[in-house]
């Protein structure tokens, strides 16, 4: 196993090298929002010295380890998967003895991931001189709870994603579906704003969700801002949605792959 | 005693196609309340093939060939029926029975566009769990008679239809397969590369005692790899037997060309049908039934100023032709 997912890594990593360009801009439109958000908060909080209790600091701190975060947990599957299913090139896949999504995708996305966070880190060091943030909340204890975390986001993410790509099995319009599922991670993940600035409804229905695993669970982690008892409700809740994903994609999988019509080659 | 490799009873598969009228109501209508059309691609077929027989798939477009391959290869679930292919179910997609077969279909599928074929092949290494000195054993038969090297450098982008489905068919016979399902082998081939790819099969069959499943366009894959041939039609079996014996049930009969000393002059209509053969301009071919061979040919040799006769079966193409019509 430990040969089939490195030979995979260095077909991926190939792959994905073949299409620098692509990625550049890929990692252009990840940056465009989380940076508008950073520009646009700090500039509130510095007219009004804070929002409801966020300075200036607290924003640029957030949404700078934000960008880390985002990077590490998200995916893109559905872009690199997708388009197999609705036009029949999974089919060689499919008839490799490896699972198609569970390895090929899942490394390929790891190594998408490790082009873009070499891309990410100049641009953070910039962001890092032109704003000086205040990272002294940042605590080495925050950091070695937050990485186990984030490896299980970026799973529960994944098996999510993997699980309405898989819905092209039965629609070949997974697009929409996807979009809405962006939408609500924009909406309780924590991107658009720190959840605790959202209205209290928004945040009671958020910890039940996976997407606050994936994005402000994480920050709120490494940033030191959260009590004993929310980071063992962060951990539960992450063990409980990975159990959830993993159940969801694999009667995805099974009953779309009946449905596979092979079409074209 | 060979015991069978593959089974097939009573596969059917019937796809599900979307239809609706052109123009803009119908659209609208199709919105809320799509009609679907039943397409039945394979109804009901049955066949035995027995370990390391190399047996022809034929029958022309659309005739179910493919998906029948796609289903014994595990692609596609079945409408209805079973088929068992080295006693696995194949839709169930066992790693062990993936590790065993192969199918070679169309020009991209195992490798990757991006990347040269040669790091594709290193991958299949090890999703195949073949051994190092299998591997490079392997490769080199391969490479003797595909001549892969000067191709495995390159992006498989760049490479030639024809020199991409080498690359695809050394690709999957690398882990060495019991069960090959070819759809198409030698598409994209030139002559020297159809001729090539035939006697690799055959020496992998004599070889391995592999079964082999092949669709083909080119009647000389056919007749010259395989004994046994069956024909599909429109989803159902037509025929299933000896590739000699066809042209005996389906078309008893002979051609009798002849070359004679003043060409157009003769009337040959009175000994049997004339038919046309633009291979072999100079002579007249006249079809007959079989069993009136020698005796129309002793009646011609008396009768004409005969330079030149051959005695042939009707070319297999034209057999097939009439086994799809009946």
């Amino acid at each position: 196993m430990f040969l089939i997912i490195k030979r995979l890594w260095q077909v991926n990593w190939a792959e994905q090298w073949q299409y620098r360009a692509n990625l550049l801009m890929y990692l252009m439109y990840w940056l465009v929002s989380p940076i508008i958000y950073l520009a646009v908060w700090t500039s509130i909080a510095n007219a009004k010295g804070s929002v409801n209790g966020f300075t200036a600091n607290d924003f640029v701190t957030y949404y700078m380890v934000l960008l880390i975060c985002d990077q590490v947990t998200s995916n893109i599957v559905i872009h690199t998967f997708g388009y197999k299913i609705q036009d029949g090139s999974l089919s060689g896949e499919l008839i490799r003895p490896i699972h198609p999504m569970l390895t090929n995708g899942l490394v390929n996305n790891i190594a998408f991931k490790a082009l873009t966070i070499m891309g990410l880190t100049p641009i953070w060091i910039i962001l890092y001189f032109l704003f000086k943030p205040d990272f002294s909340s940042v605590s080495m204890t925050g950091i070695l709870l937050a990485i186990p975390a984030m490896i299980m986001a970026f799973f529960i993410g994944y098996l999510l994603s993997a699980s309405i790509t898989a819905l092209a099995f039965w629609t070949t319009r997974i697009y929409s579906v996807h979009e809405f599922y962006f939408a609500l991670i924009l909406l309780f993940s924590g991107q658009f704003v720190p959840l605790t600035l959202m209205p209290p409804v928004i945040q009671n229905i958020a910890q039940y969700l996976p997407f606050q695993l994936l994005i402000y669970y994480p920050i709120q982690l490494i940033l030191g801002r959260l009590s004993t008892e929310q980071i063992i409700q962060g951990y539960v809740m992450s063990f409980i949605w990975l159990g959830v994903a993993s159940l969801l994609f694999n009667w995805v999988w099974r009953n779309g792959v009946k449905r596979y019509s092979a079409v074209g080659a | 005693m060979p015991t069978n490799s593959i089974t097939v009873e009573q596969l059917s598969k019937t796809y599900q196609v979307p239809e609706r009228e052109a123009g803009f109501n119908a659209a609208v209508r199709s919105f809320f309340k799509r009609k679907y059309k039943d397409v039945k691609a394979v109804q009901e077929v049955n066949f035995n093939i027995a370990q390391g027989e190399i047996v022809g798939f034929l029958g022309p477009n659309g005739a179910g060939k493919t998906t029948t391959l796609k289903m014994l290869s595990g692609l596609l679930h079945p409408s209805s029926g079973k088929a068992s292919v080295l006693g696995f179910t194949p839709w169930e997609l066992k790693p062990e029975y993936l590790r065993s077969m192969t199918l070679v279909m169309g020009q991209r599928n195992r490798l990757s566009w991006d990347i040269p074929a040669a790091d594709s092949f290193l991958l299949n290494q090890a999703i195949y769990r073949i051994p190092d000195d299998e591997y490079k054993q392997t490769y080199k038969e391969l490479d003797e008679l595909l001549e892969l090297d000067p191709l495995m450098k390159k992006p498989v982008r760049n490479l030639s239809l024809g020199e991409r489905m080498k690359c695809e068919i050394a690709a999957g016979l690398l882990h060495r397969p019991k069960v090959l399902f070819l759809d198409e082998p030698t598409i994209g081939l030139d002559i020297t590369g159809q001729v090539r790819i035939r006697e690799f099969l055959r020496e992998y069959n004599k070889r391995t005692g592999a079964t082999i499943l092949l669709t083909s366009h080119y009647m000389a894959d056919v007749t010259a790899l395989c004994e046994r041939i069956i024909i599909i039609h429109q989803g159902q079996l037509k025929y299933d037997g000896g590739i000699t014996d066809l042209s005996h049930k389906i078309a008893p009969f002979k051609l009798i060309g002849v070359m004679l000393a003043d060409a157009d002059s003769h009337d040959l209509s009175g000994y049997g049908t004339q038919v046309q053969n633009e291979e072999d301009a100079d002579k007249r071919y006249i079809q007959v039934k079989a069993e009136d061979v020698t005796r129309i040919t002793s009646k011609l040799l008396a009768d004409l100023p005969v330079h030149d006769i051959t005695i042939t079966d009707p070319p297999i193409e034209d057999v097939i032709e009439q086994a799809f019509n009946q």
